[in-house]
C-alpha cells in the first residue's frame, strides 16, 4: 500500500511538470501549428495520426496538433470553443450542424479558395453536400450511404431466399421478414430498424418523389408519406416480422451491441462504412443489399452521403496551411491509404479506386457499393437547415408515441409536421 | 460542558444544552466579528470571480437572443414568453417534478434507514458501508449504462425473472410509461452519498445521550425520535436541500440512459437535459439561460420554504 | 416492553434480529455489487462476447484487454492515472482548506452581510452548470489558462464549491455553541477556536468532503474535456471515452479493463478514508 502510494507520488510529480506550464501554446520551433479536431475512437486516431505523419514529411515546418473525442462531447466542446472565439483550424463537422455554423459566418467559404483545395476529383453530388447557395463550407471526409444487410447464415438456416437486392420492394421486405420470423418460430425477427433514424426516412421520402428538406430549407415531406412510413412499421410488427415495441434501446449504437450481432434479427439498415464492423460482429456472413423500393417506387431514394465533413474555421490564423492539409486529406492517395475507410470511402473517386486494393475485403464490398451508386443518376439532396437537430429529436419522440400506440400514425405525422415547420421558422 | 441529565435529554435533547447554559442566561453582547468573518471568507470572495461573474453573465444572456456564434441581441422578456408557450418545456418540468418528489423522499429514507442499521455496531460494518456506496462510485460511468440494457431490456434480466411468474414485462427503459420509473429506481439505488453523510452525522451525536436514555429504559424508537432525529436534523436538512437541488438539476441520468434524447417520447426529458439540448444542440443559448434562471427561481422557492419550515424541526444549538 | 422479560428471551431475539439484519444487508449488498462484478467480468471477455455472453463467468478469457488497453491511446494509461491523481490530491487540499474556512465564517461568526453572502452562495448552487460553461471558459481563456490544470484546480482553492461549504456549515452548526464560548473565555481568538476546537470535531465532515471530492474530481468529465487539449494532460475519464465512438467503432473490452483499473483507486480511497468518517464526537468525546 505504502509502496503503491510512493510510486503514485512519483508519477504524480512527473505529471506536475505538465499542466502547470505557461499556457498550452506549445508551437515551438517557429513553424506553423495547426489544430485539427475530429470525433472517433482510438483506432481511428492511429490511422489519422499515420496520415498526418505523411503530411508532416511532405510539408516541413507545419505541425498538426490533433484532438479527438466521442461524437457527443466533441460537439459540446466545439460549440464552446467557437463561442469563446477560440475555434480549431480544421474540424470534422456533422451534416446537421453545418449550417448552424456556416449561416453565422463561422466557417470559411471554400469556393473563395478554389485554388487551394482541388475539388475536381469529386463528383457533382459529392461537391454539393456542403453547398449553401453559391458557397461551400466543407468537403466530405469520406463517403457512405445506407444499405440493407442480411445475415445469410440465418436465411440459410431457415431456408428463406434473400430477395434480389437491386430490385426488391418494401413489400418484398415485409414478406421476407415474415417468412424468417415464421420459420424460426419467432426466435429470430426477419428485420428491424429504427423508424426515427432520419437517413432511413429520407430515402423513403425521396422514393415517393418528395424531398425531406427542400432547396430553400423547409420540410418537404408530406403528411401522407409520414403516415405511410409509420403504417409500414405497424403492419410489419402486426405480421410478426418486426420486433415488438420497445425492442430497440437508445444506448449507444455500435455493431457489437446490435441485435444483428446477437442473431436476434436477420436484417437491418446500416451505414455502409460500418459494413466491416457489422460483418465481424455478426459472424462474417452478411450480404449488403440496396434499400428496398429503389426500382419499384416513383424515383431513386438512395444518395451518396458523408458521415462527416471537413470544415475550416473562418477565424483560422493559418488558412493557407489549413487548406493545404485539407487538400492533402482529400486528394493525396497516401493520406487515404493511411486512414483507410475509417471516415467512409475516399471522396475523390480516383483516390478511391487507387486505394481499393489495399483495403480489407469487407471494406472493398462497401467501396464497390458506393462506386456503383456514384455511377448512377440519383436525385440530389440538400443541406440540413439550421434548427434541424430539433427536427431529429422531434421525429424520435413522435416515432415512440406511434410505436407504443399512444398516437395514431395520422396524429403523429400531423404533430411532427406542425412542430417541425415551427422549428424551421415557417 | 457538563453531561446532561437523562430526563431533560429525553424531553428535548437541545433543552439539555440550554439547561446547562443556564435558564435564558443572556450571552454577553459580542462585538461584531466583521474583520474575522471577512478574513475567513477571503478565498470565497476571490472565488466569486469564477462563480459570480458567469452567474450574472448568464442572467444577462437570459434576456438575449444568443446563438453562441454571434453577439447576443437584447430581446427583453421574449425568452420567458416563449417558455410559457413551449409544450416540450412543460413536459420537461413535469418529468423533473415527478422525479424529484418521488425519488428524493425515498432515497433519503433508504439512506437514513441503512445508515441507522450500519451505525449500530454491525460486524463487518466497513465492508457493508463500502458495498452500499459502490453504486454511487459507478454512477454515471459509461460502462455501467450498457449494463442497464441487460437488466431492463425487453429480453433483460428483470423480465426473465418476471417470466417465471408468468408476467410479460415491458421494456423498462424503452416504454414511455415505464422509463421514468426505472430511472427513479436506479436513483434510489445510489443512496450511498446521503448515507455517508448521515453516517458522519450520526457520529456527531454524543454517545452519552444514548447511555443516559438507555439507563432510563427508553425504547429504541423513543431514542430515535428524541435523540437521533433532533440532533441529526441539521444533517437531514442538509441532505434534503442538497437532494432537492441536485434532483431538480438531474442531467446525467436522463442523458446517459436515453443517449441524450430524453426519450422514449420525452418521458425522461429532464428540465436540465432540455436546457442542454437548447443550448448546445440547437444553439439557443439565450433561451437556455432563461430556462436556467427559471429553474433557479423554482429551486430557490423550494429551498426558501424549507429554510422557513426548518425553524420548526431543525435544531441548532444556538 | 418491560425490563422484567427473561434474559434468555432477550438474547434470543437480538440474535434472531441480528441474523435477519445480516441476511437483509447481504441480499441488498449483492444487488449493489452486481454491476461491479459485471464490469470485471466484461473486462476479461473478448469484445464480441461482452454483449452476447451474459454469464458473469467468461466462457472465453481475454486478459489481453488490460495490456492492450494500457497502451492503446496516445499516452500509456499511467499518464492519465497520474494526471488524475495530481488533480485529485490538490483539489482535496483546496476544498478542505478553503471550504472549511468559509464554513466556519458562515456557521460561527456574526458579521455584516452574512445572510446575503450565504444566500448568494446557495444561489450559485442552484443554477444549472451548462449555462455557466461558456462565460467560465471565456474567463479562463482571458487569464491564459487554457490547456493547463489551473481552471480545474484554482477554483477549488477559492471555495467555489458551495456544496462542501454548506455541508460543513451544517456540521459546525450542530456542535454545541458552548464550545466557542468556553474557548473565548480561555482567551482563544476565532482562528485558534477554529483550529483547536472546531476542526478536530469536524473530522467526519472533512472525511466526507475528501471522499466526495475524490470521487467527483476523479470522475469529472466536462471540465477536463473543455479545458484540456494536449493528450498528455488528459485525465482518466477523458481517456476512457477515447475508447468509444458512439457512432462507429469502439474498443469495449479495453474500455472496461481500464475502467476497472481506474475504479480501484476510488474504492481504495473510500475504504482508507472511511475510518475518519467515524471519528466524531461519539468516539473522541467532548472535552
Amino acid at each position: 500500500m505504502k509502496l503503491a502510494g510512493l510510486s503514485c507520488l512519483g508519477l504524480g510529480l512527473t505529471a506536475c511538470g505538465r499542466g502547470f506550464g505557461g499556457g498550452g501554446d506549445g508551437s515551438g520551433g517557429g513553424g506553423v501549428q495547426l489544430n485539427m479536431v475530429w470525433w472517433g475512437d482510438a483506432s481511428r486516431a492511429q490511422k489519422t495520426q499515420a496520415a498526418l505523419e505523411v503530411f508532416k514529411k511532405k510539408n516541413p515546418g507545419v505541425t498538426v496538433k490533433t484532438e479527438y473525442q466521442d461524437s457527443g462531447p466533441y460537439k459540446d466542446k466545439l460549440a464552446t470553443r467557437f463561442a469563446a472565439g477560440n475555434p480549431p483550424d480544421l474540424m470534422m463537422m456533422r451534416m446537421d450542424s453545418l449550417r448552424e455554423y456556416a449561416d453565422r459566418g463561422a466557417l470559411l467559404d471554400l469556393n473563395q479558395h478554389a485554388g487551394a483545395v482541388d475539388l475536381s476529383g469529386l463528383s457533382g453530388s459529392v461537391r454539393a453536400l456542403a453547398a449553401v447557395g453559391d458557397k461551400n463550407f466543407g468537403v466530405a471526409s469520406g463517403l457512405n450511404s445506407i444499405g440493407f444487410v442480411v445475415n445469410r447464415t440465418l436465411t440459410e438456416k431457415y431456408g428463406v431466399k434473400i430477395p434480389d437486392g437491386n430490385t426488391w420492394s418494401w413489400q418484398d421486405l415485409a414478406t421476407f421478414a415474415r417468412e424468417i420470423s415464421k420459420a424460426s418460430g419467432k426466435k429470430v425477427y426477419g428485420t428491424g430498424f429504427e423508424a426515427y433514424t432520419l437517413a432511413n426516412l429520407i430515402v423513403f421520402t425521396r422514393q415517393r418523389g418528395e424531398d425531406f428538406y427542400t432547396a430553400d430549407g423547409k420540410l418537404g415531406i408530406s403528411e401522407a408519406t409520414l403516415v405511410a412510413w409509420f403504417e409500414m412499421f405497424q403492419s410489419m410488427r402486426a405480421d410478426g416480422g418486426f420486433p415488438p415495441a420497445g425492442f430497440f434501446e437508445n444506448v449507444g449504437g455500435g455493431a457489437e451491441q446490435s441485435y444483428l450481432a446477437k442473431g436476434a434479427i436477420a436484417s437491418q439498415i446500416i451505414p455502409t462504412n460500418n459494413f466491416l464492423g457489422y460483418n465481424a460482429a455478426a459472424g462474417g456472413n452478411l450480404v449488403l443489399l440496396r434499400m428496398p423500393g429503389e426500382t419499384t417506387e416513383k424515383r431513386r431514394g438512395q444518395s451518396i452521403d458523408t458521415p462527416a465533413l471537413w470544415s475550416v474555421a473562418a477565424k483560422s490564423k493559418h488558412p493557407a496551411e489549413t487548406l493545404k492539409l485539407l487538400n492533402f486529406l482529400i486528394n493525396d492517395p497516401d493520406a487515404s491509404r493511411a486512414t483507410g475507410t475509417t471516415r467512409g470511402v475516399p471522396a475523390n473517386a480516383k483516390v478511391a479506386t487507387e486505394v481499393r486494393p489495399s483495403l480489407a475485403a469487407d471494406d472493398q464490398v462497401a467501396t464497390d457499393y458506393l462506386i456503383g451508386l456514384q455511377k448512377e443518376e440519383l436525385p440530389r439532396s440538400y443541406t440540413y437547415p439550421p434548427g434541424s437537430s430539433s427536427i431529429a429529436s422531434g421525429l424520435q419522440s413522435i416515432a415512440a408515441e406511434v410505436e407504443f400506440k399512444r398516437q395514431t400514425p395520422q396524429q403523429g405525422a400531423a404533430a411532427f409536421l406542425d412542430a417541425g415547420r415551427k422549428a424551421l421558422g415557417g | 460542558m457538563s453531561g446532561p441529565k437523562a430526563a431533560p435529554v429525553l424531553d428535548r435533547p437541545v433543552a439539555g444544552a440550554e439547561a446547562s447554559a443556564g435558564p435564558r442566561r443572556r450571552r454577553p453582547a459580542k462585538p461584531p466579528q466583521d474583520r474575522a468573518g471577512y478574513l475567513f471568507l477571503l478565498p470565497w470572495f476571490i472565488g466569486m470571480l469564477f462563480t459570480v461573474i458567469p452567474f450574472f453573465a448568464s442572467l444577462y444572456l437570459a434576456f438575449t437572443d444568443y446563438n453562441l456564434l454571434n453577439a447576443p441581441k437584447w430581446i427583453g422578456l421574449d425568452n420567458f414568453a416563449e417558455m410559457l408557450r413551449d409544450p416540450v418545456l412543460h413536459q420537461s418540468l413535469k418529468v423533473t417534478f415527478v422525479y424529484t418528489f418521488v425519488s428524493v423522499p425515498l432515497s433519503l429514507a433508504a439512506a437514513l434507514g441503512v445508515a441507522m442499521l450500519l451505525n449500530r455496531g454491525v460486524r463487518g460494518l466497513s465492508v457493508y458501508r463500502a458495498v452500499f456506496y459502490l453504486p454511487s462510485l459507478l454512477g454515471g460511468s459509461v460502462a455501467i449504462v450498457l449494463l442497464w440494457r441487460y437488466i431492463f431490456g425487453l429480453d433483460g434480466i428483470v423480465n426473465a425473472f418476471l417470466g417465471w411468474f408468468g408476467i410479460d414485462g415491458p421494456g423498462w427503459t424503452t416504454d414511455p410509461d415505464y422509463a421514468l420509473t426505472t430511472l427513479i429506481v436506479l436513483h434510489i439505488w445510489t443512496f450511498g452519498s446521503p448515507m455517508v453523510i448521515f453516517l458522519a452525522g450520526l457520529r456527531q451525536i454524543p454517545g452519552m445521550y444514548y447511555e443516559a436514555a438507555a439507563i432510563d429504559g427508553a425504547s429504541r424508537w423513543r431514542q430515535f425520535r428524541s435523540i437521533t432525529l433532533p440532533l441529526l436534523s441539521p444533517i437531514i436538512f442538509f441532505n434534503l436541500i442538497q437532494s432537492l437541488i441536485s434532483s431538480f438539476q438531474t442531467f446525467t441520468q436522463g442523458f446517459v440512459m436515453s443517449g441524450g434524447t430524453g426519450g422514449p417520447a420525452n418521458s425522461t426529458l429532464f428540465y436540465n437535459l432540455y436546457l442542454y439540448q437548447q443550448g448546445f444542440s440547437q444553439f439557443n443559448m439565450g433561451y437556455a439561460s432563461a430556462m436556467a434562471w427559471m429553474l433557479l427561481v423554482i429551486i430557490a422557492a423550494f429551498t426558501a420554504v424549507n429554510f422557513l419550515a426548518a425553524k420548526y424541526w431543525v435544531f441548532y444549538d444556538n | 416492553m418491560t425490563t422484567e422479560e427473561s434474559f434468555v428471551e432477550r438474547v434470543g431475539r437480538t440474535r434472531r434480529s441480528r441474523y435477519t439484519k445480516h441476511v437483509l444487508l447481504c441480499v441488498v449488498g449483492a444487488v449493489m455489487m452486481y454491476p461491479l462484478a459485471w464490469l470485471i467480468s466484461s473486462s476479461l471477455k473478448p469484445d464480441r462476447l461482452i454483449f452476447t455472453d451474459l454469464s458473469l463467468w467468461p466462457s472465453e478469457w481475454n486478459p489481453a484487454n488490460y495490456l492492450d488497453g494500457w497502451t492503446a491511446l496516445e499516452q500509456p494509461f499511467s499518464v492519465y492515472l497520474a494526471n488524475s491523481f495530481v488533480i485529485v490530491v490538490l483539489s482535496i487540499i483546496g476544498n478542505l482548506v478553503s471550504c472549511s474556512l468559509a464554513a466556519y465564517g458562515f456557521a460561527r461568526l456574526k458579521f455584516t452581510g452574512r445572510k446575503l453572502f450565504f444566500t448568494l452562495m446557495l444561489g450559485t448552487m442552484m443554477l444549472p452548470g451548462h449555462v455557466l460553461l461558456v462565460p467560465q471558459y471565456i474567463v479562463f481563456a482571458k487569464l491564459g489558462w487554457l490547456n493547463t490544470y489551473y481552471p480545474l484546480l484554482v477554483p477549488n482553492f477559492l471555495a467555489t464549491n458551495a456544496f462542501y461549504i454548506f455541508l460543513m456549515v451544517q456540521f459546525m452548526r450542530a456542535l454545541p455553541k458552548e464550545l466557542d464560548d468556553a474557548a473565548r473565555i480561555d482567551g482563544c481568538g476565532p482562528f485558534r477556536t477554529f483550529w483547536k476546537v472546531i476542526m478536530p470535531l469536524c473530522m467526519p465532515a472533512f472525511a466526507t468532503t475528501a471522499i466526495f471530492t475524490f470521487i467527483s474530481v476523479w470522475n469529472e468529465f466536462f471540465g477536463p474535456l473543455i479545458y484540456l487539449t494536449d493528450s498528455e494532460l488528459y485525465t482518466v475519464p477523458l481517456a476512457l471515452r477515447q475508447f468509444i465512438d458512439s457512432e462507429g467503432q469502439s474498443q469495449w473490452g479495453q474500455m472496461f479493463a481500464m475502467s476497472f483499473l481506474s475504479l480501484a483507486p476510488v474504492i481504495g480511497f473510500f475504504i482508507a478514508g472511511q475510518k475518519y468518517l467515524v471519528k466524531g464526537i461519539a468516539t473522541t468525546g467532548l472535552k
